[in-house]
């Protein structure tokens, strides 16, 4: 991969339902946040990847030019793509200090939804989504059902162990002052919570918030000058599988995690076996269920069973969430894993550190896109 | 009602249920059948493409029953079956459509079903799935 780099620097905005930020001032705060962190300044950096901000505006209103490197993207898989592409830039010594940065916005509620598209009613559907939107399809949690019923077909999963997922990712939640959702659930709550595409439930999907999102790279030689103990990207990889219709994977069970996760254990001599807490995308329970099978983290078929034993508590044989997850901190789009996960490096998670945590995973996305990371002491 | 805006690509689809037939685009090269329609097969890059008729017979690969609308024509509908449905011309040929005729507690996964057409608002036609006939 070329120079090996370092994360050394992260930090959020402001996070919550209408917060009446804009993009821009998101992107102020996440950014002032991470340069604090590191203790660099908008003069140290040279590079700029971005979700959801504007690259070379925000570099201009940030006092950050020249940049010798800047990507944009509105493309999946969401924070990762901005991670990827400064981790690379970094590497192939393209630019020496690269800032990333997740902007997002809550995304309208499911009434605010319906009122829009009632009001676009006149127009008719193009393209692919016509042949999805005449029979009720368009929502992610649709497919998020179709996948989840899936997997719960093919590998026996049960309804009950979807919830110890669920309690098991509030119960770190409740340990993180950054959480939204805090207090504890049963099991029993989650089987009384409503359907939204059944089998996938209300308290199965990440919450919309505004969020903004920093997180900085730099080479193993600047880190070593900064405060924070330094992390490492030990590994990364990106995967696209299929076109963008979910609902037409050609395997609605093994999708991108596992293409990724092969590329991923192909780039380090470390294995599965090395991980002591993983950070799993969970904009749907599923999918962290998905990719702990497909990085090796338990076998095929048996993720259910793990998480229903305990494993993936804090104290369990593979924690993961240690924050609670994008369904109790909010949809911060994938920023909260790669941060979760440094934080873990680092020794900074308090009531929720792993012990000796020297090495995490941390992903993003799920079905025709995914990414995947590995960060390291 | 979200109705389709058919071009020139697509339109065959919608004229074919309007005729009672399911028409999916075909490579007349590789005999390849794409779903979603493309302006090329993505098997053997040929552009050399139709339409086909084919059986209409199919299984249901995944489902789920919408328990909340994203449209407000669906609000009423409340719950309905949104599956996508394997077709038995080819493996990992599949259309996203409804299962219709039966609660939704009794679909399955891997349930055998056939195409209707049903007429769902005048003037609009589009399949649906019933399941099969033993």
């Amino acid at each position: 991969m070329g120079r090996r780099v370092a994360l050394v620097g992260l930090g959020y905005s402001k996070v919550g339902r209408r917060t009446g930020l804009s993009p821009r001032e998101l992107t102020i705060q996440c950014v002032k946040a991470a340069l604090d962190d590191s203790g660099l300044t908008p003069a140290d950096i040279d590079g700029y990847s971005t979700v959801g901000g504007e690259p070379l505006s925000d570099a201009q209103m940030l006092g950050m030019q020249p940049l010798s490197w800047f990507s944009q993207a509105m493309v999946a898989p969401a924070f990762s793509y901005a991670a990827i592409q400064s981790i690379v830039a970094v590497a192939s010594g393209q630019c020496e200090t690269a800032l990333t940065t997740r902007i997002i916005q809550q995304q309208p509620t499911g009434n605010a939804l319906l009122e829009s598209a009632g009001a676009s009613r006149s127009a008719g559907v193009p393209g692919d989504q016509q042949f999805l939107a005449p029979f009720g399809g368009g929502s992610p949690t649709q497919w998020a059902g179709m996948l989840t019923r899936r997997r719960m077909w093919e590998y026996g999963e049960t309804e009950e162990q979807y919830g110890s997922h669920v309690v098991a990712q509030r119960s770190h939640a409740s340990l993180n002052d950054d959480a939204i959702f805090r207090d504890p659930l049963t099991i029993d709550d989650y089987l009384a919570a409503r359907y939204v595409a059944e089998p996938v439930r209300i308290l199965d999907c990440d919450y919309p918030v505004d969020a903004g999102s920093a997180v900085i790279f730099t080479t193993e030689e600047r880190a070593r000058d900064l405060k924070q103990k330094a992390v490492f990207v030990e590994s990364a990889a990106l995967s696209s599988i299929s076109g963008l219709d979910f609902e037409h994977l050609p395997d609605m069970v093994r999708t991108a995690p596992h293409h990724c996760s092969e590329l991923l254990w192909s780039r380090t001599d470390l294995g599965p076996g090395d991980v002591d807490c993983a950070q799993l995308y969970d904009g749907f329970s599923f999918i962290t269920f998905q990719w702990l099978e497909a990085l090796g983290l338990c076998a095929e078929g048996e993720a259910g069973a793990f998480i229903a034993e305990g494993n993936t508590r804090l104290g369990g044989s593979m924690p993961v969430n240690t924050d609670g997850g994008a369904c109790n901190v909010g949809r911060r789009h994938g920023a909260n894993f790669c941060i979760e996960a440094a934080r873990q490096i680092r020794g900074q998670c308090g009531e929720r550190q792993v012990p000796g945590a020297e090495v995490s995973v941390w992903t993003n996305a799920v079905g025709p896109f995914a990414a995947a990371f590995l960060l390291t002491a | 009602m979200p109705r389709p805006a058919p071009d020139d690509l697509t339109a065959f689809f919608w004229e074919g249920c309007n005729a009672g037939k399911l028409l999916i685009q075909r490579c007349l090269s590789c005999g390849t059948y794409i779903h979603q329609p493309r302006p090329v097969c993505s098997t053997c890059l040929s552009t050399d493409l139709a339409p086909a008729q084919v059986s209409g017979d199919g299984t249901v690969y995944s489902f789920t029953v919408a328990h909340q609308a994203f449209h407000p024509w669906f609000s009423d509908k409340l719950p309905y079956v949104l599956a996508t449905i394997e077709l038995v011309e080819q493996p990992n040929l599949r259309l996203v459509s409804n299962v219709v005729d039966c609660a939704p507690d009794e679909v399955e996964v891997d349930m055998p079903v056939s195409v209707v057409f049903r007429e769902i608002e005048p003037g609009f036609v589009a399949p649906q799935f019933v399941r099969a006939s033993p």
